[in-house]
């Protein structure tokens, strides 16, 4: 079998079935939602101009995307003027190709991570395990993750599927003496483990949340300091970055930084934004002596090029897996790619196939609390209907089916025909099911009621109904 | 050749894009501030002790003494690593470290050993004392830009941080803040320091220093 949180897979109903009936998960799930979930509300409602900005960030997004071959050059030239270097990857394997290169042209055998969903997205730590260097994820969700041996659930909190407990038992096996159930004392091991390897790292990996083209800058949030610890300590940086994560200009990165944090967490600033301009200087005595940049493709000029762009503005925020009931009842794992909940959602089908994800695109309710709590309000469920409507095309349906559509449409149409279809079906369909009111099973139309019940007509029409109460 | 084959690539999605209607809104140059005038000192360190730092507006810079002295001695501190830093000098912060038998390590100190020993010692600090170069009231944001002198670890490796703040370094809105800096000059890094080091990764439970300070103390000075 499958252990979902350890592997990718394309089994989401029975992932999402497993979830469902895993206790602890759910009340993690139940917290995230009542704490995250509000908290994003409340930072928008305080903040008078949140939705202007909202707006300028999308806008400034969609506005690059157009002109993303011009922006990433730009962005080439300016971190080259700092003294880095810039590498194109065109995928996954490209990327890591590029950057075990990286490591073994400088010498460097033990490496320090912080959180980053593009190394996860082209399996960066197993490539560089597999050739025998020394990786380490510092962020302390992602270190628990690593000794566990399991995958991320969550774009920000990778670990929040797990109960105090469960890490202190994780933590056990890296510690080899027993460690309390307490997160501020599991904290405090963890600080003084991953010091060591921060003292001892050769490079450090990051990704990137922004790349300004104008300047030449990576920049990287985060709260606890382990992305800064990762630039200030090895004597080699490499940022991986999607390319999508461009910006132009300077003064767009605090139209970006207002909505980030307050959208993932209701913070008005995530504790440490570090804004990094190529290497270390002519005496300075902590920083990167070697800066690379690699940017990567893996997809992402297919999806620039069709009608789904728009999940490109994403930032990785998390803020629509915390408001979406799906995520918040079948968590991270179920999803079974990189990327979970609505964004997921579309992600994954695209990056992987959407045959293989079928399923993804109909993990959503379309409530549309993801477009609502989205710092660059991409219409997600937008984009999961067109991503439904491209897997209908793609199939054909049953006879059943498609008499039934063509039907339909006819009677749509037609005033007297929609009168006398209504009409039949009080009579018929209406009355037998007086009292249930659902339909449990339709002969040769399984996919309708296979997991859920079809509503039955009313025993009465509307209109019937009206003409007899509406003019009493 | 595999530069030209990506950016290919990217140029014929980018075509493909412009196909589609895309409509993109326009915005009057300046973003709205949140936060324009009033009270600046006052707000930053009411936005500093709501992400759980600990801000002291001091009346003159015997107060401003008075309080360092107090935190040498509260967190029984033993080696500091300094910038330099006017800031600091004003202060005269060298003499309040005499007196408290703290040793100092500044850049000096530090150019002058070995890359290990350098490491060893910026590792053994267990408070940093920084100037800053810019106060963001708006989001009780402090701005600290690298350069030799003023080493990124001082703010970053020991659990305690005092950053010491002029009053007219302090600006309203965080967008007032970038536009102080000259895009094409920029110091090789630049940090927003927001609150002390945290993580909810366990249980969304607030944990504080696992990486960076857990204690985050602002001093505000005329
Ligand atoms: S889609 Fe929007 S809300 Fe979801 S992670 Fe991306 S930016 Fe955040």
């Amino acid at each position: 079998m499958v252990d979902y949180r350890r592997q990718e897979h394309h089994e989401f109903l029975q992932a999402a079935a497993q979830a469902m009936a895993d206790e602890p998960l759910q009340s993690a799930l139940t917290r995230l939602g009542d704490t995250l979930g509000p908290r994003n509300r409340a930072a928008y409602a305080a903040l008078a101009e949140s939705d202007e900005l909202r707006e300028r960030a999308r806008a400034i997004k969609n506005a690059t995307l157009l002109e993303l071959d011009r922006h990433l050059q730009d962005l080439q030239a300016s971190v080259e003027r700092h003294g880095g270097n810039v590498h194109f990857a065109s995928d996954g394997e490209d990327a890591c190709r590029i950057i075990g290169e990286i490591l073994d042209a400088a010498g460097a055998r033990r490496v320090v991570k912080s959180k980053s969903m593009t190394t996860e997205e082209i399996h960066l730590n197993r490539y560089l395990e597999e050739r025998d260097f020394d990786v380490t994820e510092t962020d302390f969700g992602e270190f628990i993750i690593q000794v566990a041996g399991q995958r991320p659930s969550h774009l920000v909190a990778p670990a929040v599927h797990l109960r105090v407990d469960e890490v202190a038992r994780i933590l056990e096996s890296d510690a080899g003496h027993p460690l309390p159930s307490e997160p501020q004392q599991l904290a405090a091991f963890a600080r003084r483990r991953l010091r060591d390897r921060f003292a001892a790292a050769d490079a450090g990996i990051t990704g990137a949340n922004f790349g300004i083209a104008e300047t030449g800058s990576i920049v990287l949030v985060s709260n606890e300091g382990n992305a800064r610890l990762t630039v200030s300590l090895p004597r080699v940086h490499i940022a991986v970055m999607g390319m999508e994560k461009v910006i132009p200009r300077w003064e767009h990165l605090p139209v970006f930084l207002k909505v980030l944090a307050r959208a993932a967490t209701g913070q008005k600033m995530s504790v440490y934004t570090s804004i990094v301009n190529g290497p270390r200087r002519e005496g300075e005595l902590d920083g990167a002596e070697a800066f690379h940049l690699v940017i990567l493709d893996n997809g992402r000029s297919r999806i620039l090029g069709g009608p789904l762009r728009e999940s490109l503005f994403c930032i990785r925020c998390g803020a629509c897996l915390n408001a979406c009931p799906i995520y918040r009842n079948v968590g991270g794992h179920a999803y079974g790619g990189v990327y979970a909940g609505p964004i997921g959602a579309v992600l994954t089908p695209l990056y992987d196939g959407l045959k293989a994800n079928h399923h993804l695109p109909h993990a959503s309710s379309l409530c549309g609390a993801c477009q609502a709590a989205c710092p660059v309000k991409i219409a997600i469920p937008e984009l999961l209907v067109r991503l439904r409507e491209q897997l209908e095309t793609n199939k054909s349906q049953s006879w059943i089916e498609r008499t039934a559509y063509s039907t339909w449409a006819r009677m749509m149409r037609s005033a007297g025909l929609y009168r006398l279809a209504t009409w039949l079906a009080t009579r018929t369909l209406g009355r037998l099911y007086r009292r249930s009111r659902w339909i449990s099973r339709l002969p040769g139309l399984s996919g309708w009621t296979g997991a859920r019940d079809f509503p039955a007509p009313a025993p009465e029409r509307f209109r019937d109904w009206w003409r007899r109460e509406g003019n009493a | 050749m595999k530069r030209e084959a990506f950016f290919d690539r990217v140029r014929n999605a980018v075509r493909s894009a412009q196909r589609y209607r895309v409509n993109v809104q326009q915005f009057a140059d300046r973003p709205p501030r949140s936060v324009q005038g009033g009270d600046l000192a006052a707000r930053l360190a009411q936005e500093i002790t709501a992400v759980g730092g600990t801000a002291h507006v001091a009346e003159d810079l015997d107060d401003a003494r008075r309080y360092a002295r107090g935190l040498f001695a509260e967190n029984n501190v033993q080696r500091a690593l300094c910038w330099q830093h006017s800031a600091l000098e004003e202060l005269r912060i060298d003499e309040l470290l005499d007196e408290a038998d703290v040793t100092a390590i500044d850049h000096a100190t530090l150019a002058g050993l070995p890359r290990e020993a350098q490491r060893r010692e910026m590792l053994a600090a267990d408070l940093g004392i920084t100037g800053v170069d810019f106060a963001v009231a708006e989001t009780g944001s402090l701005l600290l830009a690298a350069a030799a002198g003023r080493e990124r670890v001082a703010s970053l490796v020991p659990p305690v941080h005092l950053a010491i703040v002029r009053c007219q370094q302090i600006v309203a809105d965080l967008f007032d803040a970038f536009e102080r800096f000259d895009p094409r000059a920029l110091p090789s890094n630049l940090t927003f320091i927001t609150g002390p080091s945290k993580t909810g990764d366990i249980e969304l439970q607030l944990t504080t220093g696992v990486h960076g300070p857990g204690a985050w103390h602002v001093l505000v000075v005329p």
